[in-house]
C-alpha cells in the first residue's frame, strides 16, 4: 500500500477529528516482579481471566493466574522494557484477533498481525480467539468428504469435513507433507485452509510458504505462525487464532480445513508457562489442565447445520451448512504413542493416520500404516467410487501383512497365499504418491480399480508406478469425459465401472509403459 | 510485596476484629500507624535483620522504645510480632487495617491529582461528584503533578479516573 504524504497528514486529519475524548476509568496495577516473560502484577482487583492487560509502551500481556492479591500475566511479544513499579492497565477486552476473508493468502504472527510485508490487512471484524465450540443442537453429522489426494489416506482412511483427523509420527515421516498436499489439492473446492505453524523453525515455514506458493494454493489460504524464537505464550495462542480464523468461514456457511503443525509443541509451550506461573506439575511435568487445552481446542473443528448458519449470519445464508476441518499433527519420540500428550489427543480426535519411520525409510511414502490408522466418522462421507474401491485395498492389504509376516520362514507357500502376498507387494506399491501431486476422485478411482480387477498380478512389482503413471495419462487423453463425470458425479455405476474397465484394457494393448 | 499483604493479612483482620469489640479503632490505628513507622527506620530495619539479637533481646529493645505508646494489648501485638518473626510486615499491616477500617465505616481514600491546585470549592465538588460514581463517601487527599498538563486523575485503590490532558493524549497516540 503506497500512500503520499499529503494523503497521509489527512488521514490523521480526519482521525483526530473523530476521536472523541472521555474520561475513561479503569483499574490499575503495579509490576512486583519480571522473569521469564511472566509479570507479578500487584493490584488489578477487578482482571478477569485471560484479559489483556496494557503495559508501559504499548505492550500487552494477558493475566492467567488470579491470585488474592496479585495477578500473574504473560507477555505478548518483548518485555525487556518492563521493570519493577510500572503500572498496568486492565483494558476490560479479552484477546481479540482480526477474522475475514482478506486474510487469505496472507501470514500472520500468533496474534493476526501481518509479517508478511504485504501491507495493511484491511479486515473489518475480530473474534475472540477463545469461544466455547457450537453446542449439540447446532450441530450435523459429517457427511461430505474432504478428499485430500492421497490414495492411502483417501481410500482407507477418509477424512469428512467437520472431522478431527490426527496425524501422528515420528520426526521426518512426512507429517507436515501430508498436510501440504491437503492444502494444494483443496485449489478450486472451495475449502478455505489455515496452517498453523507452532515452534517450528522459521525456514520450514518460508519453504512451506514457497511450495503453496508454487503450486498456486496460497490463495485460499492462511498461514498463522509462531516460529520457535517467539514466546511461549504466542506459541500457545497461535491455535486459537487460527481456528477463530477458520470459524469465521465456519459460521458463515463455508468449509475449512486447518492444520495445527503441531501441537506438542503447544503442549511444550504451555508446559513452560505453566511451571513458571508455578502450578502443579503432573504427568510428564504438564499441568493438570492439558487435556482441557487440546479438547477445547478440537471440539471447535465441526460441521454446523443451516439453522445455526442462518442464525450466526442473521438470515444472510440461508440452507448452507458450514465445516471446520481439523487436522492436528502430533509428534512422537520414538514411535511412543503411550505418551501424555498423543494418547490425550488420540482419545479427542475423530481417528488417527499414523506415520512410521520404517515404512518411510524403506520408501513406502507416505508412509501411511494402514493398520494402526482409523478414521471413525470418515466412511460416511466418502464419495461412493472410492468407497468400493478403497474396501478392496484396505483387505488386500490387511491380509499381505498377516501373511508377509508368517510367509518370511516358509518356502514352500501354497497357490492362493503366493497369489495373495504378490497382489499385496503390488498394492502396496501402488499407495506409494509423490510429494506435491495430489490425485482427483477419478485418476483414484482408475488406479484402485486397475489394482481390485487384477491388472497389476501379472506386472513386476518395480513396473507397478510407471503403470500408473502411463495409465493416468492415457486415461486423461483418451478417456477425458468419463474422467470429468466421475470427478463430478463421484458414482460407481456399471457404466462408469464398464468405461475404467475398457479404457484399462485398452491401454494395456498399447503396451507403453 | 504482593506476599507481603498476602501474609499480612490475618494479622490486620485480627486486629480489626479485636478493635471493633473492644471500639478502640482509632487507638489501634495510631498503635499500628506507630509500629509501621518504627519499622520502617533504617537502624531498626538493621537490627531486625541481624540474626544475632535474639527474640528475648529484641522484645526488650522494642518495649524500651515503644512502651509509653502502646497499650497493653498494643504490647501483646508487639510480642507475637516478635513471637512469630513478622516484624517486617507491621506497614502493610497498617495498610490493610486502614482499609479495612474504611470499608467497615463505607468511606473510600481517593487520591485527587491535579495539573494546579485546587481550590477548596473545586475540592467539595470532586468530593461530591465522586461520592455519586463510588457510591460511598470519600476522603480526598489532594496532590500536584505538572506532567498532566491539565485535567485531574482520581485514584481509589486500583481504580483509576483518568480525565487528565496526558492521559488524552496517550488515548490519541494509541489511535493514531
Amino acid at each position: 500500500m503506497q500512500l503520499n504524504p499529503s494523503e497521509i497528514s489527512d488521514l490523521i486529519k480526519k482521525k483526530i477529528e473523530n476521536f472523541d475524548v472521555n474520561v475513561e476509568a479503569h483499574t490499575e496495577g503495579t509490576v512486583v516482579s519480571v522473569a521469564d516473560g511472566i509479570v507479578r502484577v500487584h493490584g488489578l482487583s477487578e482482571a478477569m481471566q485471560g484479559e489483556m492487560l496494557e503495559f508501559p509502551e504499548s505492550t500487552y500481556g494477558m493475566a492467567l493466574n488470579l491470585e488474592r492479591d496479585s495477578v500473574g500475566v504473560v507477555m505478548l511479544g518483548a518485555y525487556q522494557h518492563i521493570s519493577e513499579g510500572d503500572t498496568v492497565k486492565c483494558t476490560g477486552k479479552i484477546l481479540e484477533v482480526p477474522v475475514g476473508d482478506e486474510l487469505l493468502g496472507r501470514v500472520v504472527d500468533g496474534l493476526g498481525n501481518p509479517i508478511d510485508a504485504k501491507g495493511d490487512l484491511g479486515t473489518k471484524q475480530a473474534s475472540p480467539v477463545e469461544k466455547i465450540a457450537p453446542g449439540v443442537i447446532a450441530r450435523k453429522s459429517v457427511d461430505q468428504p474432504v478428499q485430500l489426494g492421497l490414495k492411502s489416506i483417501d481410500a482407507m482412511i477418509p477424512v469428512g469435513r467437520g472431522q478431527r483427523e490426527l496425524i501422528i509420527g515420528d520426526r521426518q515421516t512426512g507429517k507436515t507433507a501430508i498436510a501440504v498436499d491437503a492444502i494444494i489439492n483443496q485449489k478450486g473446492t472451495g475449502i478455505k485452509c489455515i496452517y498453523v505453524a507452532i515452534g517450528q523453525k522459521r525456514s520450514s515455514i518460508a519453504n512451506v510458504v514457497r511450495k503453496l506458493e508454487e503450486h498456486d494454493a496460497l490463495s485460499h489460504t492462511i498461514i498463522v505462525s509462531a516460529s520457535a524464537s517467539e514466546s511461549a505464550a504466542l506459541q500457545f495462542i497461535a491455535p486459537y487464532t487460527g481456528c477463530s480464523m477458520g470459524e469465521f468461514f465456519r459460521d458463515k456457511g463455508e468449509d475449512a480445513l486447518i492444520i495445527y503443525d503441531d501441537l506438542t509443541k503447544q503442549a511444550w509451550a504451555y508446559r513452560q508457562m505453566s511451571l513458571l506461573l508455578r502450578r502443579p506439575p503432573g504427568r510428564e511435568a504438564y499441568p493438570g489442565d492439558v487435556f482441557y487445552i487440546h479438547s477445547r481446542l478440537l471440539e471447535r473443528a465441526s460441521r454446523i447445520n443451516a439453522e445455526e448458519v442462518e442464525k450466526l449470519t442473521k438470515g444472510k445464508v440461508k440452507g448452507k451448512t458450514g465445516s471446520l476441518t481439523a487436522l492436528p499433527i502430533i509428534e512422537t519420540q520414538g514411535g511412543d504413542v503411550s505418551a501424555f500428550v498423543p494418547t490425550n489427543v488420540i482419545s479427542i480426535t475423530d481417528g488417527q493416520i499414523f506415520l512410521e519411520s520404517d515404512l518411510f525409510n524403506s520408501g513406502i511414502r507416505p508412509a501411511v500404516n494402514a493398520g494402526l490408522s482409523v478414521s471413525r466418522v470418515g466412511g460416511a462421507a466418502q464419495t461412493k467410487i472410492i468407497k468400493k474401491l478403497g474396501g478392496g485395498i484396505r483387505l488386500d492389504l490387511a491380509q499381505y501383512r498377516e501373511l508377509a509376516a508368517f510367509a518370511q520362514f516358509a518356502s514352500d507357500l501354497d497357490e492362493s497365499t503366493r497369489k495373495q502376498i504378490e497382489r499385496g507387494q503390488r498394492v502396496t506399491e501402488l499407495m506409494k504418491q509423490d510429494q506435491y501431486s495430489p490425485m482427483s476422485v477419478a485418476e483414484m478411482g482408475v488406479s484402485l480399480h486397475a489394482a481390485n480387477e487384477g491388472f497389476l498380478d501379472n506386472l513386476e512389482v518395480s513396473k507397478v508406478r510407471d503403470f500408473e503413471t502411463a495409465l493416468q495419462a492415457y486415461m486423461k487423453s483418451e478417456y477425458a469425459d468419463l474422467m470429468k463425470k466421475i470427478n463430478k458425479t463421484g458414482d460407481y455405476s456399471d457404466e462408469i465401472k464398464n468405461g475404467i474397465q475398457k479404457g484399462i484394457e485398452a491401454f494395456i494393448k498399447t503396451s507403453s509403459w | 510485596m504482593s506476599e507481603l499483604s498476602t501474609l499480612a493479612r490475618p494479622y490486620a483482620e485480627a486486629v480489626f476484629k479485636r478493635a471493633l469489640e473492644s471500639k478502640s479503632a482509632f487507638e489501634w490505628s495510631n498503635t499500628l500507624a506507630f509500629l509501621s513507622v518504627v519499622m520502617q527506620d533504617e537502624e531498626m530495619t538493621a537490627i531486625i535483620a541481624n540474626p544475632k539479637v535474639g527474640q528475648e533481646q529484641m522484645t526488650q529493645i522494642l518495649l524500651d522504645i515503644c512502651q509509653e505508646q502502646l497499650d497493653k494489648e498494643g504490647t501483646n501485638f508487639l510480642k507475637i510480632l516478635i513471637e512469630n518473626d513478622r516484624l517486617m510486615l507491621a506497614p502493610q499491616i497498617s495498610e490493610l487495617y486502614e482499609s479495612f477500617k474504611a470499608e467497615h465505616e463505607g468511606y473510600v481514600e481517593v487520591d485527587v491529582i491535579s495539573a494546579f491546585a485546587l481550590t477548596k470549592e473545586e475540592q467539595k465538588k470532586f468530593a461530591t461528584m465522586l461520592e455519586k460514581k463510588l457510591d460511598k463517601k470519600v476522603h480526598i487527599t489532594t496532590s500536584i503533578d505538572k506532567s498532566l498538563i491539565g485535567g485531574f486523575l482520581a485514584k481509589a485503590g486500583d481504580k483509576v479516573i483518568d480525565g487528565s490532558i496526558k492521559g488524552q493524549l496517550q488515548q490519541l497516540a494509541k489511535k493514531l
